[in-house]
């Protein structure tokens, strides 16, 4: 069988990866793992916490328990199914090594088969890692053995398969009958808008009322939600069904589990055996050029470069900056999850069960924190991998006669401004929502612009000091070392900016609770400049370092 | 005029390039030989100021690389060896660009692109993503964007990989026009058949050290050999 012959490759890749990390190499990876496990640690604590919550809940504890797993279960199959539509379609069509493997004596259905591993193993595996702590949770909860571990095991197996190959076929299917390059950016375009629409259905349904069964009118409509199957048509409802019998010793379970391994079974010998005829016409079709056709007039960038000869270079990269941005399919997927986000974030916030005027106002202020967490993320997204995408184009500006202070600016300045309006919009919508006073509205809108700001130049400078140009996707950027370490700097900078300013707003809230305090405004303005300027240094200093380092690559 | 003195580049303990000493005049075609590893790469990113010498100076048409890299680059046209563009832009956009950055006059600018994309047979294609061409048409697109910007340095790493022969002979016209302007041309190539050809001197790099340097007839003279192919041979043996 020449399939397992391709997947002895993948595992001496594996192997080699592993056994060739030495010294610092072997450092990162042993940080990554820690940092990886204390996550998992972290949500295992937070699982047992829920579990045990709902644990306590008399009569219906039980009850509650295993609707939540449905529901964990059902979330994870929609979104593995989801990122399998998109990542299916660059795995079977896009994959580096196709060429050499369609020009090699293989069988279609064998590439294929190689192909669906990829896509199972890519689109899954963060969200059955994420499951274990949830499934160890369950077992700490319920004082289960780990024979439940072993069965979640065996029975998750032909889950995740099953929910990646609904991707597989689809991709397979419509680059049979459209076998364009541009059915692949579609499928970027759907994948991401379901993604999105997931997300916001999810947080739109309230799963906090599930936790709050005093909201529902009426007992008896709850204790019939609860019992109901969680879309008992779809592999996840098996997967409960499967744990739910095991846990309570039914034998049962095993008639679950043969129905997950039965249907996965079928299903992968029809879509297996529809690639045999599907596959090498989709494959060829995929490597069609992009047929887009650019105006010949020039940008407004362009006809600015002209007018301003003084900024001249600026404004031809900010040029270049906007059409690579802008024709980049993968760009588009990040602002719509982008704007779904915003969606949930000031949701979420509207729905916070705050009665207090005064408690809505403190958490205004403490919204600075969590909306400049959300613009770190989105500044190492942008930002921090915007010098590492210029890849094997970098030489094109390293040779010419190009200031590097003017590279940085045309890419500060084209991703600052939207990512200052879209702080706005997270600490503005938020602040309207909750009512904020005069004073909390001033001072969060004031300090989220300069957080972003510097967020901003700090994404630029550490994407700078750790440049990888050979990198094949975004993600490799995003979650390497220096992606890791911006993401420390910038937790850092905004705790010690949201604690430099707690002092003037404590003061406002006690002379707010007590008339006879007196608010020193002294002490605002000292805060506030403190505040300015060393986000105005942490910028400057890392700027320097940036463009000194930028200036000395050697490419 | 490229002048190359005492050039050393280091990679840790590996010496890429050993005290290299070169002059190429203006107005002459130096190509640079070498198998693969030798140093040659790694000598013309430093004379295009994209690496930096370990020891050593560059010094293009007056000035230095090193010292003066902004003013040095605005003489220097350099075409990689593979033509890594940018594939989101459009050939048209990505030469307005070139031109942009060397300060090129716009109508000046408009009409060598529509000159030169007429010339290699891509006037149709000047609206299409470069993501969308082939590594032959890349490679047309980057000579066009040199050739418009009148250098006084070209430096090419392997000039003519996938280009038909029809544009392999517009290349090599072009490259003697070119040096009839007083341009001076350095180029690694691996086929010595054209470096036999169009080159005035050649100069053969092994293990990072100049083996021998001057016009082919001395080369072959000095192994007695008919052929620049056999001399290369027993200078890299």
């Amino acid at each position: 069988m020449k399939v397992f012959i391709l997947f002895r490759r993948k595992i001496l890749s594996l192997y080699n990866s592993f056994s060739s990390a030495s010294g610092w190499k072997a450092v990162k990876n042993i940080i990554f793992l820690l940092v990886g496990l204390s996550l998992i640690s972290g949500l295992y604590i937070s699982f047992v916490r829920v579990l045990k919550y709902l644990h306590s809940v008399e009569l219906i504890g039980e009850i509650l328990i295993w609707k939540l797993t449905a529901m964990v279960f059902l979330m994870s199959f929609s979104m593995i199914m989801i990122s399998s539509v998109v990542i299916a379609i660059n795995t079977l069509y896009y994959s580096f090594d196709l060429k050499f493997l369609a020009s090699s004596p293989l069988k279609p259905q064998d590439i294929f088969a190689d192909k669906c591993a990829d896509t199972v193993f890519y689109s899954s595996w963060t969200l059955m890692a994420a499951m274990i702590p949830y499934v160890f949770a369950l077992m700490k909860t319920m004082n289960l053995g780990f024979g439940f571990f072993a069965v979640f095991t065996a029975a998750s197996l032909p889950f995740a398969a099953l929910a990646s190959f609904f991707g597989i076929a689809l991709s397979l299917f419509t680059m049979y009958f459209f076998p364009s390059s541009k059915t692949r950016d579609v499928f970027w375009i759907i994948g991401s808008l379901s993604v999105a629409f997931v997300y916001a259905a999810f947080r739109m349904a309230k799963p906090e009322y599930l936790l709050r069964p005093d909201t529902l009118e009426i007992v008896a409509k709850y204790i019939n939600f609860l019992q109901a199957p969680t879309a008992a048509y779809l592999p996840s409802w098996w997967l409960t069904k499967t744990l739910t019998s095991y846990a309570a010793g039914k034998t049962v379970f095993i008639l679950w589990l043969f129905l997950l391994y039965g249907f996965f079974s079928a299903f992968y010998y029809a879509v297996i055996k529809s690639a045999s005829a599907f596959y090498l016409k989709g494959l060829s079709g995929a490597q069609n050029g992009s047929s887009f056709s650019g105006s010949p007039y020039r940008s407004w960038e362009e006809k600015a470069a002209e007018k301003f000869k003084f900024k001249k270079i600026f404004f031809c990269l900010l040029s270049k900056e906007r059409k690579t941005f802008f024709r980049e399919i993968k760009h588009w997927s990040q602002i719509i999850l982008i704007i779904a986000l915003v969606f949930v974030y000031v949701f979420s916030v509207k729905n916070l069960p705050l009665d207090s005027p005064d408690m809505k106002s403190f958490i205004c202020f403490l919204n600075i924190g969590a909306a400049g967490f959300v613009v770190s993320a989105v500044a190492l997204r942008f930002l921090f991998t915007s010098i590492s995408l210029e890849g094997n184009s970098f030489w094109i500006l390293k040779s010419s006669p190009i200031k590097t202070e003017d590279i940085f600016y045309a890419k500060l300045l084209f991703y600052c401004v939207p990512t200052i309006f879209l702080s706005f919009l997270l600490t503005g919508l938020s602040n309207y929502f909750l009512g904020a006073d005069r004073f909390i509205f001033s001072i969060s809108l004031f300090a989220i612009t300069v957080i972003t700001f510097t967020l901003c130049v700090l994404g630029i400078s550490f994407g700078a000091i750790y440049p990888d140009f050979k990198v094949e996707n975004i993600h490799q950027v995003e979650s390497s070392y220096g992606g890791f370490l911006f993401m420390a700097f910038s937790m850092g900078y905004i705790a010690l900016s949201v604690a430099v300013l707690a002092g003037p707003v404590q003061m406002h809230f006690m002379s707010r609770f007590n008339p006879a305090y007196i608010f020193e405004k002294k002490w605002l303005w000292i805060s506030l400049t403190f505040f300015f300027f060393f986000s105005f240094i942490l910028s400057q200093i890392f700027w320097k370092i940036g463009l000194n380092k930028a200036e000395k690559y050697e490419i | 005029m490229i002048e190359i003195k005492n050039l050393v580049k280091k990679f840790d303990s590996f010496t890429a390039v050993n005290n290299l000493n070169l002059t190429v005049d203006s107005g002459e075609i130096f190509g640079f030989l070498g198998p693969n590893g030798a140093g040659k790469t790694t000598t013309v990113k430093m004379i295009a100021g994209i690496m930096f010498p370990t020891l050593g100076e560059i010094i293009v048409d007056g000035i230095n690389v090193s010292k003066n890299p902004y003013e040095a680059k605005k003489k220097i046209a350099y075409i990689p060896d593979e033509p890594f563009v940018y594939p989101n832009l459009t050939a048209r956009e990505f030469l307005r660009l070139i031109a942009d950055i060397y300060e090129i006059d716009r109508k000046q600018a408009d009409k060598s692109i529509e000159e030169y994309l007429s010339k290699f047979e891509l006037l149709d294609r000047a609206d299409k993503l470069l993501g969308s061409f082939s590594h032959g048409m890349k490679q047309k697109v980057m000579v066009a964007g040199v050739l418009m910007r009148n250098p006084k340095v070209i430096l090419f790493d392997e000039p003519t990989v996938g280009l038909d022969p029809k544009s392999v002979k517009n290349f090599k016209e072009m490259i003697v026009s070119q040096t009839k302007k007083g341009v001076s041309v350095f180029m690694c190539t691996h086929i010595l058949e054209m470096a036999e050809k169009i080159c005035g001197r050649v100069g053969i790099i092994y293990e990072g050290k100049m083996v021998s340097c001057g016009p082919v007839e001395e080369i072959l003279r000095v192994k007695n050999k008919n052929s620049l192919e056999d001399a290369f041979l027993e200078f890299t043996k």
